[in-house]
């Protein structure tokens, strides 16, 4: 199963920084991430990493309010009209979401776009169904 | 020159004499409530054994405190079918502070209101707007009933909704208006935004303003935005509301109404009288009121009585602005505030730690409450949905206890000062009040 990591933090000068330094000690590699922010001063950091349960752990240790949230990674075709034809089929299956954001592929890796849907299991299945590839952890997280 | 000549210019040996006379009634008629009748009874207390004013100082103070535990009718001093009106703070952690009135309460505020305003220059040709809330809240009613006793038109236009505000005073030429300070902050900004200067485009020659602290320098600016004389008042919803102490046209302390009300000075520590002219805690006794008499209230509030005599020939003594409060009670858009309220609310709230810091700030010229809160990590759970949900709903939860909408933030956890020993809870920011 794929997660991110979602840290709340207050929209302040250091206060993004403060986690990176977290992951930048423990070597943990940023994969891609999203940033929300509200007009009432805070907002949500949402990390894909190559080890979410390791960040998840070190960045409550260091005082955060941090969550491993489920998330579905797609895979996308990294050319012209790839989100396109992605989001065309997840219309097709028929689910919803609150939060996406997305990754290039790079070398011999594909795309991929994140998607938080309310009910993760189900959307999975609508969209396996529709015909789209779900990432495996592996190739999110690598091997190693 | 004076709404009721001999009573306001009374000299002081006869003024306290009448005093006197009317402690001695007040305190038989609180011998009547069951608060009064049992605490008097204790100590053998007789309403002949006051002979002078400063014979009061043999009397027990009265709290907020007590009237919360004997709420609602432990200071009754009539029977319940003589009652004609209530009026009630907001309801705080505790009980809310409800006076009752008779006939007779109403009749005299009613009185003391429209000498007030015929005080600071109000006469019976004036079309008074009435830019404050009515129902529980004391500014409506109380205004109200002084201004149509003075005999202006009134316009009972309630709080809020500027543009309608400024329609009344279009249509109907308002040539006086009562609002709280950072409201007229408001209301100059909505004339603009309409293209209207309210000195060439309204009638406006006088404002009262009360109910929220201000500085000089703040009336000045209204003063010359609206272009009108400005007028400070001074009530509590335990001495009526309204119509307590008022400025006169010489704008150089408010006249609190002696005939009425017995003031003391007080050391908030000691308890003990402060020297002439020394700034202390407020306390007030009721004179002219039957069915609720206070004595020796503790108002809380910070200020002094000014040294001499006023030229407009008044005798009753002048107070000082208000300049703070011996208690941790603080006053938001009119409304007065308890950080206890905020806790209680916060309380109840599960998904919310019990740290929360109250910022006063003037933002934009308007007064702001905002609210940290630090939410629970083990709650937090990414969806930023929830969290949203969440502020809002303390937001509303907190505006229906206090009647001022919050500005709410929720903070990381451990931002906040810790709830263990006297952390400080509440940071002053506003201009008025930042010393």
């Amino acid at each position: 199963m794929a997660y991110q990591v979602s840290i709340f933090l207050e929209n302040k000068i250091g206060h993004l920084e403060r986690v990176t330094a977290v992951l930048k000690a423990a070597k943990i590699n940023i994969h891609t991430m999203n940033l929300n922010h509200t007009a009432n001063g805070w907002g949500i950091l949402n990390l894909v990493v190559s080890n979410p349960e390791l960040a998840h752990s070190l960045l409550i240790e260091n005082g955060l309010s941090a969550a491993l949230r489920e998330i579905v990674v797609i895979e996308m075709i990294d050319q012209p009209g790839g989100l396109d034809d992605l989001l065309k089929g997840i219309v097709n299956a028929g689910v919803n979401f609150t939060n996406a954001y997305g990754r290039s592929g790079y070398g011999n890796q594909n795309a991929y776009f994140v998607i938080d849907p309310e009910d993760v299991s189900q959307a999975k299945q609508k969209l396996l169904n529709a015909g789209l590839n779900i990432m495996s952890d592996e190739s999110i997280y690598g091997t190693n | 020159m004076y709404w009721e000549n001999e009573l306001e210019t009374l000299k002081r040996n006869n003024l306290e004499k009448l005093q006197v006379k009317r402690l001695k009634d007040t305190i038989q008629s609180a011998t009547n409530s069951p608060y009064y009748g049992n605490l008097y009874q204790q100590m053998g207390l007789l309403a002949d054994s006051v002979k002078s004013v400063s014979d009061i100082q043999k009397l027990p103070f009265t709290t907020k405190q007590n009237l919360r535990e004997n709420f609602p009718y432990g200071f009754l001093g009539l029977p319940k079918k003589e009652l004609i009106r209530l009026h009630s703070t907001s309801g705080t952690t505790g009980n809310p502070t409800v006076i009752f009135h008779n006939r007779h309460d109403i009749d005299s505020w009613a009185n003391l209101m429209a000498r007030s305003l015929y005080c600071a220059g109000v006469r019976d040709t004036d079309v008074f707007q009435n830019i404050c809330g009515y129902g529980l809240f004391t500014g409506g009613l109380g205004f109200q009933y002084g201004i149509e006793r003075l005999g202006c038109l009134s316009i009972p236009a309630g709080a809020g909704n500027s543009p309608r505000q400024i329609k009344l005073m279009q249509d109907y030429g308002t040539t006086v208006a009562h609002a709280i300070p950072s409201y007229l902050n408001r209301l100059y900004e909505v004339f603009l935004e309409e293209g209207l200067d309210p000195r060439k485009d309204t009638k406006l020659h006088t404002f009262v303003i009360g109910a929220e602290p201000h500085t000089e320098e703040q009336r000045q600016r209204i003063e010359e935005m609206f272009g009108v004389k400005a007028y400070n008042s001074f009530g509590l919803t335990e001495m009526n509301g309204p119509g307590v102490a008022f400025e006169c046209t010489y704008q150089n302390g408010l006249h609190i109404w002696e005939d009425a009300y017995l003031v003391e000075i007080i050391n908030p520590e000691t308890l003990e009288p402060v020297a002439d002219g020394e700034v202390g805690e407020l306390v007030m006794t009721t004179l002219d009121r039957q069915a609720m008499p206070l004595i020796r209230y503790r108002t809380r509030d910070l200020t002094r009585i000014l040294p001499g005599t006023c030229s407009c020939g008044r005798t009753h003594v002048r107070l000082d602005r208000i300049t703070g409060r011996s208690d941790d009670m603080f006053i938001v858009k009119g409304c007065n505030i308890f950080p206890m309220q905020i806790e209680g609310v916060l309380m109840k709230i599960p998904e919310v730690g019990a740290d929360y810091l109250i910022t006063l700030d003037t933002i934009d010229g308007n007064d702001e409450m905002i609210i940290e809160v630090e939410v629970k990590k083990d709650w937090f759970n990414g969806d930023i949905t929830r969290l949203d949900k969440l502020s809002r709903m303390i937001t509303g939860q907190i505006r229906d206890e206090v009647l001022v909408k919050p500005i709410v933030k929720l903070v990381e956890p451990n931002s906040l000062p810790k709830s263990e020993g006297k952390a400080v809870r509440v940071k002053e920011l506003r201009v008025a009040l930042k010393s």
